[in-house]
C-alpha cells in the first residue's frame, strides 16, 4: 500500500539531510511537490505514480543541493558542504586538514618566540604573552583563509602584514607601573586583528559596477552578507573554542594527576610545550572544524542563542532593579562598571549573533494567527516579528538604559578622579556601545511597529560594525603615548 | 527542445521578473506558467527554480512572503521590488539587442 504522507516525509529528510537546503527551502520544495502531485493525480495518475513523477520533474537531488549550495558560496562552510564523495574532494580535504594541522603547529611555534628571544619567563613576562596572544592565535587563521579561498596574493600580502606590523608596534612600545596601557592593549588587539581576519574570510572586495545604473553592490568583505556569515563565524568558532578547551583542560589535570601518582612533575612540561601549543592551536582548529561540521553547529546556534536571549534579558533586569535600588554603589564602585561593561558586551555579541542565527532559523510562521486578508489567501510576510524578535528588543532596550547607567557612573569617575587610561577607554567604548545600541533599538522599533523588513537593522548594524576596531586601533596606537605608557 | 544549459540560466532571470511583474505568485505557477507560454518548449528542472528564485531575493530583486491557499497548503509567494522593475527593464534592453542583432545578421546572410 502507497503511503504518500510517508513517502512525503521521508522525501524531504532526503533533501534536508545534506544541509544545504534550509528548513524553509524544503517547505517551500514540499509545496510545490504537493501541488505537482494534486495536478497529476487530477489528470488520472495513481498517487503513487503521480509522486514518482513530480519527484523526478524536480531534478537530481544531488544537482538541487549543488545550486542551494552556490547560492552561499561566499560562505565558506556551505560550499565545504558538497559532499566528498570524489576522490578529488577527498584528496584537498586530506591536504587541508594536514594544512591545519601544521597551522595549529605553527601557532604554538609562534608563542615560543619571546621564549628564544629570552623571554621565556611565563610568571616574569606573563604581560608580554598576554598583550601578543591574539597575535600568536589569529596569523595562523589568516594563513589558512589565503590558502583555502585561494585569496590574490598581490592584495592580501599587504593586509597580512598587518599582523607583523602589530606585533613590532605594540612591542616596541614600552610598558610602566601600573601596566594600564599595556593591558589595554592586550584587551583590544583582538579586536583590530578580528576586524582584519574579516578580509581574509570574505577576500577582496572589488566593487561590482551594474552596468544600467552605475550603482555599485559591495562584494568580499565589505558586502552585508559576509559580515553577518563572518559573526556567525566567529560566534560558532568560540563555542569551539570553549568546548574543546574545556576538555583539554579535563585532559591535562588528568595527565598531570597520573604522572602525580607515578612521583613525575609533568606541570612544567605541560605549561611549557602542551598548554601554549594546545591554546593557540585550538583556535585555528575551530575556525577548520565551524567549516566542517557545518550542520553540528547550525542547529546548536540558534538554540543557544535562545536558551541566553531570556537569561540576559534577566541579568539586566536585575542590574536595573539593582541599581534603583542603591544607585550609589553602582557609581563609586569600580567593580561595578566593569561588570556592566563586560556584560553590555556580551549583551551586544549575543545580538549580534542571535541576529546572524535568525536566517538558519527562518522557520515558517505558525498558520494559527493567519488572518483573512482582503486580497485573497491570507498572507503574511515571510519576516513578520515573532514573540523572539520582542524579546531581543527588550534585551537590547534595557542594555540602552544599563549603558546610560554606565556612562553616567564613568563620566561622573572621570570628574571626579580625572583621565585615566582606562577610563577613557571605557568611555569611548560605552559611547559607541550606547550609539549601537539605540541605532539597534531604533530598527527593531521601525521592523517591529512600521514593519520594515528586518534585514535594515543587518545592513545598518554590518555597517556600523567598523567602528569598534577602529575605536581599538585607538586605543593601541595612540593611548599608550598620550598616558605616557603607563 | 533542450537549451544549453548556459542559455537557460542566463534567460531564466528576465523570464521570471517578467512572469512577476503581472503579479505575485509562487514558484509552481511560474513554472507552469512559462511552460504554457512557451508551448512547453522551455522546460525547466524544475528544482532549479529556487535556486534562482533565492538568488533574485538576495539581491534584493524580489521579496517573498508565504500564503496560506484555500486548500491548507501553504505558499511562498514573490514579489517584484522596485530594483527588481528597473533590473528587469535593463535585461529586456539587452536581450533585444541581442535578438535584432541576430535578426538582422541573419537576414543579411540567409
Amino acid at each position: 500500500m502507497f503511503e504518500l504522507e510517508s513517502q512525503i516525509s521521508t522525501w524531504k529528510r532526503h533533501i534536508q539531510a545534506a544541509g544545504s537546503i534550509g528548513y524553509s527551502d524544503s517547505e517551500e520544495l514540499e509545496s510545490h511537490l504537493r501541488d505537482s502531485i494534486d495536478e497529476l493525480s487530477e489528470q488520472g495518475v495513481s498517487e503513487e505514480e503521480a509522486f514518482l513523477l513530480a519527484v523526478r520533474r524536480l531534478g537530481d537531488t544531488a544537482v538541487i543541493h549543488e545550486e542551494f549550495a552556490k547560492l552561499t558560496t561566499e560562505d565558506l562552510w556551505r560550499s565545504l558542504f558538497v559532499p566528498a564523495d570524489s576522490p578529488l574532494t577527498a584528496r584537498r580535504n586530506r591536504i587541508e586538514l594536514l594544512i591545519v594541522l601544521g597551522l595549529a603547529v605553527c601557532a604554538g611555534l609562534l608563542s615560543k618566540i619571546p621564549a628564544v628571544l629570552g623571554f621565556g619567563d611565563l610568571e616574569q613576562y606573563s604581560l608580554l604573552y598576554l598583550k601578543n596572544a591574539a597575535l600568536f592565535a589569529f596569523t595562523p587563521i589568516a594563513v589558512y583563509f589565503l590558502y583555502k579561498r585561494a585569496l590574490p596574493l598581490r592584495s592580501s600580502i599587504p593586509v597580512l602584514s598587518i599582523f607583523p606590523f602589530m606585533a613590532i608596534l605594540i612591542n616596541l612600545y614600552p610598558s610602566y607601573e601600573p601596566h594600564h596601557t599595556a593591558i589595554l592593549t592586550a584587551v583590544h588587539l583582538p579586536i583590530v586583528l578580528l576586524s582584519v581576519l574579516l578580509y581574509f574570510y570574505g577576500g577582496p572586495s572589488p566593487l561590482i559596477r551594474r552596468g544600467h545604473q552605475g550603482a555599485g553592490t559591495p562584494a568580499g568583505w565589505r558586502s552585508t552578507n559576509t559580515r553577518l556569515n563572518f559573526v556567525r563565524f566567529a560566534g560558532e568558532s568560540f563555542i569551539y573554542v570553549i568546548l574543546i578547551g574545556l576538555g583539554g583542560l579535563v585532559l591535562i589535570f588528568l595527565t598531570a594527576g597520573t604522572f602525580e601518582l607515578i612521583g613525575l612533575d609533568a606541570f612544567p612540561f605541560i605549561t611549557a610545550w602542551i598548554a601554549p601549543f594546545g591554546f593557540f592551536g585550538l583556535f585555528i582548529m575551530a575556525a577548520y572544524l565551524v567549516g566542517q561540521k557545518q550542520s553540528l553547529i547550525e542547529s546548536i546556534a540558534p538554540v543557544l542563542a535562545r536558551i541566553f536571549t531570556p537569561l540576559f534579558l534577566l541579568v539586566l533586569l536585575s542590574l536595573l532593579t539593582a541599581f534603583a535600588l542603591t544607585p550609589n554603589q553602582a557609581y563609586e564602585n569600580r567593580s561595578m562598571l566593569i561588570w556592566f561593561d563586560v556584560i553590555l558586551a556580551i549583551v551586544l555579541g549575543l545580538a549580534l549573533y542571535s541576529m546572524s542565527a535568525r536566517e538558519i532559523d527562518d522557520s515558517f510562521p505558525p498558520a494559527a494567527d493567519q488572518s483573512p486578508d482582503p486580497l485573497g489567501p491570507s498572507r503574511r510576510r515571510a519576516d513578520a516579528p515573532r514573540l523572539w524578535d520582542l524579546l531581543t528588543c527588550a534585551l537590547i532596550l534595557s542594555a540602552v538604559l544599563v549603558d546610560i547607567i554606565a556612562l553616567s557612573g564613568i563620566i561622573m569617575r572621570l570628574s571626579a578622579y580625572g583621565f585615566t587610561p582606562n577610563r577613557a577607554a571605557a568611555l569611548g567604548e560605552n559611547i559607541l556601545l550606547l550609539i549601537n545600541l539605540i541605532l539597534l533599538s531604533l530598527g527593531y522599533l521601525r521592523y517591529i511597529l512600521k514593519g520594515q523588513p528586518f534585514r535594515d537593522i543587518l545592513v545598518m548594524q554590518m555597517r556600523i560594525l567598523p567602528i569598534y576596531p577602529i575605536w581599538a586601533l585607538i586605543v593601541i596606537m595612540l593611548f599608550p603615548p598620550f598616558f605616557a605608557f603607563r | 527542445m533542450t537549451f544549453p544549459k548556459d542559455l537557460v540560466a542566463a534567460s531564466a532571470t528576465p523570464i521570471i521578473l517578467a512572469v512577476l511583474q503581472g503579479r505575485d505568485t509562487y514558484g509552481y505557477a511560474i513554472i507552469r506558467k512559462v511552460q504554457q507560454i512557451s508551448d512547453h518548449r522551455i522546460d525547466w528542472k524544475e528544482g532549479m527554480l529556487y535556486p534562482v528564485l533565492h538568488r533574485l531575493e538576495a539581491a534584493g530583486l524580489v521579496e517573498s512572503y508565504w500564503v496560506v491557499a484555500e486548500n491548507g497548503r501553504r505558499r511562498k509567494y514573490y514579489h517584484i521590488t522596485a530594483a527588481g522593475r528597473s533590473e528587469y527593464r535593463a535585461l529586456i534592453d539587452q536581450w533585444s539587442v541581442v535578438y535584432r542583432a541576430l535578426c538582422s545578421l541573419s537576414e543579411e546572410s540567409p
